[in-house]
């Protein structure tokens, strides 16, 4: 490390243990009952997760379900690794504060100095992420405890060397990554493909422990050179490409702790919409609404990537029926939905966050709304539709039934997605109460769970009849809900 | 005189023990211009919101063609153009196809050639298909004005329309807000620009005062 760069930092130390107005022994003491609570979580999940490694494998007694349940615990490795290469993508890995870029980095001080800890803290983080995935899902699949364990190891590796292989992507305008990224997405896909159609080899659920540290082996000295040559590449990496991550993480930390995640999702939308600068024209079509509604159908066509993993994530609910999950399966559908579908409804939450731009149309704000939801929702219910060939084959009876209850899973996954997206943020206007994190206003914790609500409320009549009549109660409550919705203020 | 478009009578509003509108009364007529003048904090903004029924008064009343102003009623809606600091756009939508999603959303016969001649008016044609938060604060503020002039209006209530404006952008702007005003438009301003109200505004409201 350069002199600047050690002299630096102790001054920047010195500033910050001079306007500390705490010691660390006090700040964890004040901070117990988070510290008391994460250790009870923990164990209480440790708990759950054993607990399911014997229920699973006791109820699991057929080949198919036992083969299904094997390769689904290295999917969800995989899972974790890919995860954790979008996240690296996402923010740099490498990544540096706007105030560092602008102070700092704009110095001839030696970048690899002040960054070195960044990218190595990082990597660190990066294998603690992807190790837990593929530890549960190991777990989960009945692995003996030493193929977890190495299945872990080699996770965690795996997630090392490719944060590396992203930090030295950022200094060049190669695309390598981002293939490497899409590559990892469509084998995820193809993993749950074969075990949805019953293809899935046996025997996945007992890998040789020697064969798993061997590949941890070679995927540790593939990361150790790729950490290495992502190190020499930091010096070439651009302060803007350093900084985008910095600005971006704040946002996003903020909105996790304010527990507002439309928030977050406003973020990642201008974010992804900033990357791209300009698009290909499409002029518009009608007028009044109608001209809303063919916008809506231009957006859909112009996040062609959205409706791809929409189209994708049909596969879990087939994927969840050689487990033998019966009426359950109902959940997958809709919390499957819910969390690919509710992209799409971009437009509307825009409207919803921003009334100055609601204010700039002629109609009346439901019309607007109602505009603004109707392909989306169009889309989601066909997509539920889809899903009526799985329900048929794990909850059974006639064909007609399967079908309304895909329909109406439809219905509740796009009520779901227009209660989240259409949803105000927490109001600090009403009375605030107190809490370890300071005042918060009482519809804090709520927005936690809007959307979800809905769901629950569609979800809870086809779980308990799992026919035309449950079908029935669920679209009604839902259209309750959406007229509510729409309607109000 | 001909009978005033928007009429503003005894406007109070009250944040907490905070008077920041104390009895305003103001008279916007078809054809004419009315500035609000004042320094930060006097309250334009709130005068604004409140004209537009986007803030609720705490007393007074505030009429467009006789009817009280409500900003969800359909006939504001119409009627009234507005450009304030908060007016945000769609991420995944170009300058162009805003300003033709509106035109056609307010029911504009001829929406391409009237786009057409306002992203000429507002010099954004070479941004035509850039994304809005790839623009500069300039060409946002050029955005937000174009959005008021490619649909129908009786009254435009514009929040410092100069903010962030260059020279050049600064001219066009009183030249076009003349000819609003010759085309029979009210227009209520606030401004910190001398020259624009005097430019521009038939009558001046000194909040200071």
């Amino acid at each position: 490390m350069s002199a600047e760069v050690r002299e630096l930092r102790r001054q920047i130390r010195e500033w910050r243990r001079g306007r500390a107005t705490r010691s660390l022994v006090e700040a964890i003491g004040d901070a117990y009952v988070a510290i008391f609570s994460a250790l009870v979580i923990g164990a209480m999940a440790g708990n759950v997760l054993i607990n399911l490694r014997v229920v699973t494998a006791d109820a699991c007694t057929s080949t198919d379900c036992a083969d299904a349940r094997g390769a689904l615990g290295w999917l969800l490795g995989l899972l974790g690794v890919a995860a954790v290469l979008a996240v690296a993508r996402l923010l740099g890995p490498v990544l540096a504060a706007p105030a560092v870029g602008s102070w700092l980095l704009a110095t001839p001080l030696d970048r690899v100095a002040l960054l070195r800890g960044r990218l190595l803290g990082t990597a660190a983080v990066a294998a603690v992420a992807g190790a837990l995935p593929a530890a549960v899902g190991g777990l989960l699949a009945g692995f003996p405890v030493a193929a977890v364990a190495w299945s872990a190891v080699l996770a965690a590796l795996l997630c090392v060397l490719l944060v590396a292989a992203a930090a030295r992507a950022q200094s060049t305008a190669g695309a390598t990554i981002r293939v490497l990224a899409r590559a990892l997405g469509v084998l995820l896909w193809a993993g749950l493909a074969a075990v949805a159609a019953g293809l899935a080899p046996g025997s996945l659920d007992s890998p040789a422990p020697a064969g798993l540290a061997l590949a941890a082996a070679v995927v540790a000295v593939a990361a150790a050179v790729a950490v290495v040559g992502a190190l020499r590449a930091l010096p070439r990496i651009p302060r803007r490409r350093l900084t985008d991550g910095g600005a971006l993480l704040p946002g996003l930390s903020g909105a996790l702790s304010g527990l507002d995640l439309t928030l977050l999702f406003d973020i990642l939308l201008a974010r992804h919409w900033r990357v791209h600068s300009s698009v290909r024209v499409v002029r518009g079509r009608g007028a009044g609404p109608t001209a809303l509604v063919w916008r809506e159908v231009v957006r859909l066509r112009r996040n062609a990537t959205l409706l791809a993993l929409l189209a994708g994530a049909l596969v879990l609910p087939y994927v969840a029926v050689p487990l033998g999950i019966g009426h359950v399966l109902v959940v997958v559908v809709t919390l499957t939905g819910f969390v690919f579908g509710v992209g799409l409804f971009a437009g509307l939450r825009v409207l919803s966050r921003t009334p100055s731009l609601l204010r700039c149309f002629p109609q009346p704000a439901s019309a607007v709304r109602l505009a603004c939801l109707c392909v989306p929702a169009g889309v989601l219910v066909l997509w539920g539709l889809a899903t009526a060939p799985a329900l048929h084959a794990a909850v059974g009876g006639a064909w007609t039934d399967a079908l309304l209850v895909a329909l109406a899973s439809g219905v509740t996954v796009a009520v779901a997605a227009v209660r989240w997206t259409s949803s105000r943020p927490p109001d600090y206007r009403l009375p605030l109460i107190t809490s370890p994190m300071g005042a918060v206003p009482t519809s804090l914790y709520g927005s936690v769970l809007r959307g979800f609500d809905v769901l629950l409320l569609g979800t809870i009549p086809l779980l308990a009849a799992p026919t035309e009549v449950g079908a029935a109660w669920s679209v009604g409550l839902c259209g309750a809900v959406l007229t509510f919705l729409v309607s109000r203020r | 005189m001909s009978a005033p478009l928007l009429r503003v009578r005894g406007l109070t509003k009250t944040f907490g023990e905070v008077v920041v509108l104390d009895g305003v009364d103001l008279d916007v007529a078809p054809g004419s211009a009315v500035a609000l003048r004042g320094r930060n904090g006097a309250g334009k903004s709130t005068l604004l919101r409140c004209a537009t029924g986007a803030e609720e008064a705490s007393a007074g009343t505030v009429e467009l063609d006789g009817i009280d102003v409500d900003e969800r009623s359909v006939h504001v809606r119409r009627s009234v153009a507005i450009v304030t600091d908060d007016l945000d756009f769609f991420p995944d939508l170009s300058v162009i196809e805003h300003l033709d999603l509106l035109a056609r959303a307010h029911g504009v016969d001829d929406a391409e050639a009237l786009v057409d001649a306002v992203l000429e008016d507002v010099r954004l044609v070479d941004q035509a298909a850039q994304l809005p938060g790839t623009l500069s604060s300039g060409q946002r503020r050029r955005l937000a004005l174009a959005s008021a002039f490619v649909r129908p209006r009786r009254l435009l209530v514009l929040d410092e329309p100069e903010a962030r404006l260059d020279r050049a952008g600064l001219g066009w702007l009183v030249e076009r807000l003349r000819r609003e005003k010759a085309d029979g438009l009210g227009i209520l301003l606030a401004s910190h620009d001398p020259d624009l109200v005097a430019a521009v505004a038939d009558d001046v409201l000194d909040l200071d005062a």
